[in-house]
């Protein structure tokens, strides 16, 4: 790290600090909250992450940032390969909520290079027309009909198929009929599929090949979300070409939502009384959730946490480039409103509670975090 | 004088197959062709001495010889009964080639006809499914399995708070599936606000941010105002303007402009033109389900503490388009009695075929599915099952292949909903055979 980046890091530290102590402030002055001993200990956990995040040069950002949350959805890595496998790797249940959001959760994104509108038919379509042939190909004119009359497809289809293909990667051969039996006219149908590398990443869990017959089918897992792992890995690989990803408000709704992560990883798990009717909620499954303290979720509170925080992201994912791009203004804190939304299905409310479903990227980054405060107790 | 014949039709183009008796012919027409091929292929497997069944080249030539027999008339159908029995032929064949040398040909024969007389069977219930003049109604599968998904995903009642007390009690285990059905993937077709101020759209990815923003807005920081139908009492409500605050460059002014009717789907309302609020009748549901909390204050006031669920407005929502079920929007009838049939379909698949029987793949291939759902589709909107206008199921051969490439993106609670279609079948029939 050169002396200046070294410089931009400290600052960025700095700042955090400053965040958490008027967090710290906000939460001292308000209470929302209706479990008891929520306040003290959403207080107790800020002044222990605002004690030890920046010790070591912040080592604990790094590990968090760079080895949890890059390795399971913004690989850092120029090989789209290697990229899509470690994300398709960290696929669960509810990851998959965090993959979508990421691309298509952000309410302010305008970015053009994400599966929005008309891309995600596409997309659902390419997951059919996959699973309808037992060679693991697409075809042209296949795909086309699944539009409509395959000999006049719509100029947006092909366009995005286009350029569906080239981002995924897939390659191409040509099989050319001298008489087509519709009209006896010269045909050429091209085939795509994915290139070999893609294609041992997918064997076993989503492609089942049966050498024997020599056919290779989809499983029931493969579904548009090997799609949509696809996109982040290609977000991924290209971070340093910002036109490319969807400019500006991408990068910023990916540190949101990384932030969020980040923020919702470290939050203190609450006991909750016995006589608590969350208790006796269906929708309430102890062993995987817990409550997390209200107030956090207050606009004073977050907004100072989150600022520094996404700047700390950014800096992190993509160096000065991605810090550069972090929106300054008065759209910053319509960015910082609307964070508290999202994620729901995985920071959801259950009867006024708020609660953290304990999926693998939260208990991984909370592990980081005690496995350190205990290392620092030690010495 | 004119020779040409003038019909004796009043009804509009296009709205000539409205009566069961129209439908319910159409839907049994591919299912009656796909039936004899198998129990053909059966009795032919059957006959055949099992190691000639190791040459694959026999199995062509039969397949030749049942292709001369077909005198079906019509280009479609036999165009269709080729197809199909080309690809029972092929999945047999390719049966054999892959387990001639771990198994004894003779088993193989033998999981043959077993797979295929599943395959007969279930394709004879999906015959029977109903019958022609719908009588003894509730004794038919179609009806009993209408019946069964609507209590647990769009449920009638007598009021609203009967129909979202049932949508609760299913959520726990279906909510994924609850809340599917109000997305219809064709959202972008439609508008939040329709001139027609009385229909219903489905759910679109904004609306449904909006819902969670509200939801959140009313357990952090709820604002408490007079209660208008109570006296002494102290109603949560939100600011509209906070709800929209988030939105960059004005990116949800439709919704924001259509609030009113937004509000009234999830069972809220504008107070003060700048507030929301539960309505009054919302309030007591509210309460029952302890979504709201009532706490006496210290000055005699009763104030209402929200503390709300993800479901507590999503579910007033089809609660609301349940009990408005005849308003509802042409992509939402569309999207809602798709997955009813597909459900129905799947369920009793699962019932009928083994997971390794080899024929699975053809009824679930998009072929067979776009020439039975349809009309299924149609079916379950009658009167006495789900009660949808079945005038705006679409019939273009495009909008079907849309709607229909939707099915590939099911979500994995619709699977297990499946899985639970199977056992009721199973459970019907058994009690139905006593």
């Amino acid at each position: 790290m050169t002396e200046f980046q070294d410089n931009i890091w400290r600052e960025l530290l700095r700042n955090f600090e400053g965040g958490i102590e008027n967090s710290i402030e906000k939460l001292k002055n308000r209470d929302i909250e209706n479990i008891p001993g929520a306040k003290d200990a959403l207080i107790q956990r800020l002044e222990n992450i605002k004690t030890y995040f920046p010790r070591k040069n912040g080592e604990l950002f790094k590990q968090s940032i760079d080895d949890k949350i890059q390795n399971n959805f913004f690989p850092n890595t120029k090989n789209f390969t290697e990229a899509f496998s470690q994300i398709l790797n960290s696929r669960t249940h509810e990851q998959d909520f965090v993959i979508n959001e990421l691309l298509n959760g952000f309410v302010t994104s305008k970015a053009k290079a994400i599966a929005l509108g008309t891309q995600g038919p596409v997309i659902d379509r390419m997951v059919e027309a996959f699973s309808k042939r037992n060679d693991f190909h697409i075809v042209d004119y296949q795909f086309y009909a699944m539009f409509g009359d395959p000999n006049k497809p719509k100029h947006y289809i092909t366009k995005q198929l286009e350029e569906l293909i080239n981002m995924f990667g897939l390659i191409s051969k040509q099989l050319v009929v001298e008489k087509d039996i519709r009209k006896s006219e010269r045909k050429i149908y091209t085939f795509y599929t994915f290139p070999n590398d893609i294609i041992k990443i997918l064997e076993k869990k989503y492609l089942i090949i049966d050498e024997e017959l020599g056919y290779a089918y989809v499983s029931d897992a493969f579904d548009r979300n090997v799609f949509i792992c696809m996109f982040l890995a290609n977000l991924a690989i290209y971070r340093d070409d910002i036109e490319k990803i969807g400019g500006a408000y991408t990068i910023n709704g990916i540190c949101a939502i990384f932030a969020l992560i980040l923020l919702l990883s470290f939050l203190p798990k609450l006991s909750v009384d016995e006589s608590n009717p969350i208790l006796n909620d269906p929708g309430f499954d102890q062993n995987r959730m817990s409550v997390i303290p209200k107030s956090w979720m207050m606009n004073q509170v977050l907004e100072s946490l989150f600022e520094p925080l996404i700047k700390i992201v950014a800096y992190r994912l993509g160096g000065g480039l991605w810090l550069s791009k972090i929106i300054d203004s008065e759209v910053n804190k319509k960015i910082m409103t609307q964070i508290r939304f999202l994620l729901k299905d995985v920071n959801k409310w259950i009867l006024g509670n708020l609660c953290r479903v304990e999926i693998p990227i939260f208990v991984e980054i909370a592990n980081i975090f005690t496995e350190v405060l205990v290392g620092y107790e030690e010495e | 004088m004119s020779y040409k014949k003038k019909s004796t039709r009043t009804t509009k183009a296009g709205r000539k197959r409205e009566k069961w008796t129209d439908i319910l012919p159409r839907y049994l027409t591919f299912i009656s062709h796909m039936r004899p091929i198998l129990r053909e292929t059966r009795r032919i497997i059957a006959d055949l001495d099992a190691d000639l069944l190791l040459d694959t080249e026999i199995l062509d030539n039969i397949r030749a010889e049942e292709e001369k027999r077909n005198i079906r008339k019509v280009r479609a159908l036999s165009e269709f009964s080729a197809m199909y029995r080309t690809n029972v032929y092929e999945i047999i064949k390719d049966f054999i080639v892959k387990y001639r040398d771990s198994i004894p040909i003779i088993d193989i024969k033998d999981y043959i006809i077993d797979f295929l007389y599943e395959s007969v069977d279930a394709l004879n219930l999906l015959r029977h499914i109903t019958n022609p003049d719908e009588s003894n109604l509730e004794n038919t599968y179609l009806y009993v399995l209408v019946k069964f998904l609507e209590d647990k995903l769009f449920p009638r009642g007598a009021n609203l708070s009967i129909i979202y007390d049932k949508l609760l009690k299913a959520s726990n285990e279906f909510y994924e599936c609850q809340r599917h059905i109000l997305q219809s993937h064709t959202y972008y077709r439609e508008k939040v606000h329709n001139p027609d101020l009385f229909q219903i759209p489905g759910i679109s990815p904004k609306v449904y941010q909006i819902i969670n923003n509200i939801t959140s807005l009313f357990n952090l920081d709820p604002n408490f105002g007079e209660y208008p139908e109570r006296e002494s009492a102290e109603l949560p409500m939100i600011l509209k303007s906070e709800v929209f605050l988030p939105y960059v460059d004005s990116i949800a002014n439709a919704e924001e402009e259509s609030i009113d009717a937004l509000a009234e789907r999830i069972g809220l309302r504008q107070l003060n033109e700048i507030f929301l609020a539960p309505n009054h009748d919302f309030v007591e549901i509210l309460i029952n389900h302890n979504f709201l909390n009532e706490i006496k204050q210290q000055d005699g006031t009763i104030r209402l503490f929200p503390q709300f669920s993800n479901e507590t407005l999503v579910i007033y929502y089809l609660a609301f388009t349940s009990q408005r079920r005849g308003f509802l929007s042409k992509e939402l009838i569309n999207w809602i009695s798709m997955n009813f049939a597909f459900l129905i379909y799947m369920g009793i698949l699962k019932w009928k075929l083994s997971d390794e029987n080899i024929f699975y793949n053809i009824f679930k291939d998009l072929q067979t599915n776009e020439k039975v759902l349809p009309y299924l589709m149609k079916l379950i909107c009658f009167p006495n099952y789900l009660g949808l206008d079945k005038m705006k199921i679409r019939d273009s051969i495009q909008y079907r292949k849309e709607i229909f490439n939707f099915i590939g993106s099911t979500i994995d609670n619709l699977k297990e909903l499946i899985e639970e279609i199977a056992i009721y079948s199973e459970k019907f029939d058994k009690e139905r055979k006593k």
